[in-house]
């Protein structure tokens, strides 16, 4: 087989597949799935030097680019922490009481605001729909409702910066992480936008209290810190202060400084822990991103992307055809693997075609990151109805059905912001 | 084999939580140089690239400890629930196989470093020892995993947000 394949292309290529097929049947890691198939494709449509993924993989780790992942991170999960949930509900609860379906309004606020500063959506779940999911229906707001906002809202982490997918793109396609983050505060406006709209009109009849001005102040004293964090980031950002790097820096002494004497929720015993829980993830993120860096610059000599563009400018010749095409493709890769692997291997390949269809490549970047995050919404693998049939202890199809009108939601979104780039680019230099 | 995956997971913690704090005070300190002084510390990227090298690479073994890897899922009903047991051989005996070829690999990498005396530009030190922590992670990672393929029991368990959410 060996020499056969190194000499034909094509039953080359047909091997490639049945080798990752049965790797995932065998239930490996991506790392192992991403490697051998690199290995494989160094080996048979190259110049069969393995050891150059190696030689790859360092150059990719060797760029200060990278840095701002580890320090984003640490920064979202010193900050989610402590009670930093209660207080953002409490801040956000305290401002929307009077208004109809007020509750609905603070859990979707909340679950923005929160996603802003931990940068994940499933821990925005967890955090802010373990405090308000028995809030909501002790309210007397339905359950299906309950369930469909917090799973949705949860995800807005996805595309409110600072982004780490948005950042893993950015570094996949060589665009500006600045620009991402400046073009992610668009969109996830117009989906809190959406989402809010819906809130109010299912539970109009909805009323909690009037407004309370010493409850309000006191609770954006606590409550203040924490949102002044993604106002720093992106401030310093949009205004040319700080790279993306440095911000993120800025953003973990700032977190650490707000929790350990502000809050007082932090000692170093709980950084030791917090430091250990980001490292777990990069650890299972940074060695797949440099292996997946090592695979985009052999395609890129190989010239795959331009042929692809080739392949698909003679199929599909219609910028909105191309673009509802993506679009449906990447759902479709959404609902089965997670949002980090697939802006790895397929955000190097999508990204040319999208150009050549005349697509801003930050738009793209977006556009790519809000289709995936509807995948975690979707069966059968979307995280947060997961994640969810855990921490509320409900039937899996329950919460599908209960997610359903926030996917239209979401897919409305998704398709405004595809066809309407202003939304994401207007502040983008 | 329990004393030598505890062992690991000291030295895999404590190196990584060291690098870590070394990376934010470097990169932080750029920062605040810059702001009292009016320039940066230029040192201070690639001293933190290497930091981050140290934590991403040996948190290679952190999260092999608690089974965090990023993994594909949707087909993992697609063979019947009896093969369990062996599957999980399977895939730790093929993450033991990769990480210990890789780190051969990287490790022939290291040696032509060393011999063409590759340096720093900005740092005008030798690139081979930080290049070095690729070989030396990937092959502590691959004896946690050849233990876990030898006694399963000592596997961790998966959680279910491995991911970059």
């Amino acid at each position: 087989m060996s020499i056969q394949a190194q000499n034909n292309p094509m039953v080359s290529a047909l091997f490639l597949p049945i080798i990752i097929l049965v790797l995932f049947v065998l239930r490996q890691n991506l790392i192992v799935i991403l490697g051998i198939s690199t290995a494989y494709a160094y080996w048979a449509f190259g110049d069969g030097v393995i050891s150059n993924i190696v030689v790859d993989a360092w150059d990719a780790a060797n760029k200060d680019i990278l840095l701002s992942i580890p320090l984003f991170i640490l920064a979202g999960n010193i900050m989610s922490r402590g009670g930093m949930a209660s207080r953002l509900i409490d801040l956000m609860t305290s401002l929307t009481a009077p208004i109809p379906g007020g509750l609905a309004i603070a859990t979707i606020m909340s679950c923005a605001a929160f996603a802003a500063v931990s940068g994940s959506g499933t821990v925005t779940l967890l955090a802010i729909g373990t405090l308000m999911y028995p809030a909501l229906i002790k309210a007397g707001y339905p359950k299906n409702f309950a369930l469909g906002a917090l799973c949705a809202a949860g995800t807005l982490g996805i595309v409110v910066p600072p982004s780490i997918p948005l950042i893993l793109y950015g570094i996949m396609t060589q665009t500006s992480i600045g620009d991402l983050f400046i073009a992610g505060i668009g969109p996830a406006i117009l989906l809190t936008s959406l989402m809010l709209t819906y809130a109010v009109a299912q539970n109009f009849s909805h009323r909690e209290s009037s407004w309370n001005l010493s409850y309000i102040s006191k609770s954006l004293r606590k409550g203040i810190w924490a949102l002044l964090m993604p106002l720093i980031i992106l401030g310093g950002i949009y205004s040319g202060y700080f790279t993306a790097t440095e911000s993120a820096a800025v953003a973990v002494v700032y977190a650490f400084i707000v929790e350990s004497m502000i809050h007082k929720e932090m000692n170093l015993d709980d950084l030791r822990d917090v430091i250990r829980e980001t490292t777990k993830l990069l650890g299972s993120l940074f060695p797949v991103l440099m292996i997946a860096l090592s695979l985009n610059v052999f395609l890129t000599y190989e010239e795959v992307p331009q042929n692809l563009v080739a392949w698909m400018s003679d199929k599909i010749d219609n910028p909105v055809t191309a673009l509802l095409s993506i679009n449906l493709f990447l759902i479709l890769i959404g609902c089965l693997i997670d949002i980090g692997s697939a802006i790895l291997i397929l955000a190097p390949m999508l990204m040319p075609i999208a150009t050549s269809h005349g697509i801003d490549p930050t738009h793209f970047g977006i556009i790519m990151v809000m289709n995936l995050e509807i995948g975690y919404l979707t069966p059968p693998l979307g995280l947060n109805l997961i994640v969810a049939m855990g921490v509320f202890k409900e039937k899996f199809w329950t919460i599908c059905k209960a997610t359903i009108p926030f996917l239209i939601i979401m897919l409305m979104g998704l398709m405004t912001v595809s066809f309407v780039p202003e939304i994401a680019l207007f502040m983008v230099d | 084999m329990k004393l030598t995956l505890r062992y690991l997971d000291i030295f895999e913690r404590n190196v990584t939580f060291l690098a870590f704090v070394a990376l934010v005070i470097v990169m932080f300190s750029d920062v605040a140089f810059r702001e009292i002084t009016g320039t940066g510390l230029h040192w201070s990227r690639q001293v933190g690239v290497y930091a981050n090298l140290f934590v991403v690479m040996f948190g290679l073994g952190v999260a092999s400890s608690e089974a965090a890897h990023l993994r594909p899922k949707f087909a993992d009903n697609w063979l019947p629930e009896s093969f369990e047991p062996i599957l999980n051989r399977i895939q730790e005996g093929l993450m033991f196989l990769f990480c210990f070829v890789f780190s051969v690999i990287a490790f022939q990498v290291v040696t032509e470093t060393f011999r063409d005396d590759v340096q720093s530009i900005v740092l005008r030190i030798a690139v081979w020892p930080f290049q070095m922590i690729i070989p030396a992670a990937f092959f502590l990672t691959s004896i946690r995993h050849l233990i876990y393929t030898i006694n399963p029991n000592f596997r961790p368990g998966e959680g279910v947000d491995s991911g970059t959410e």
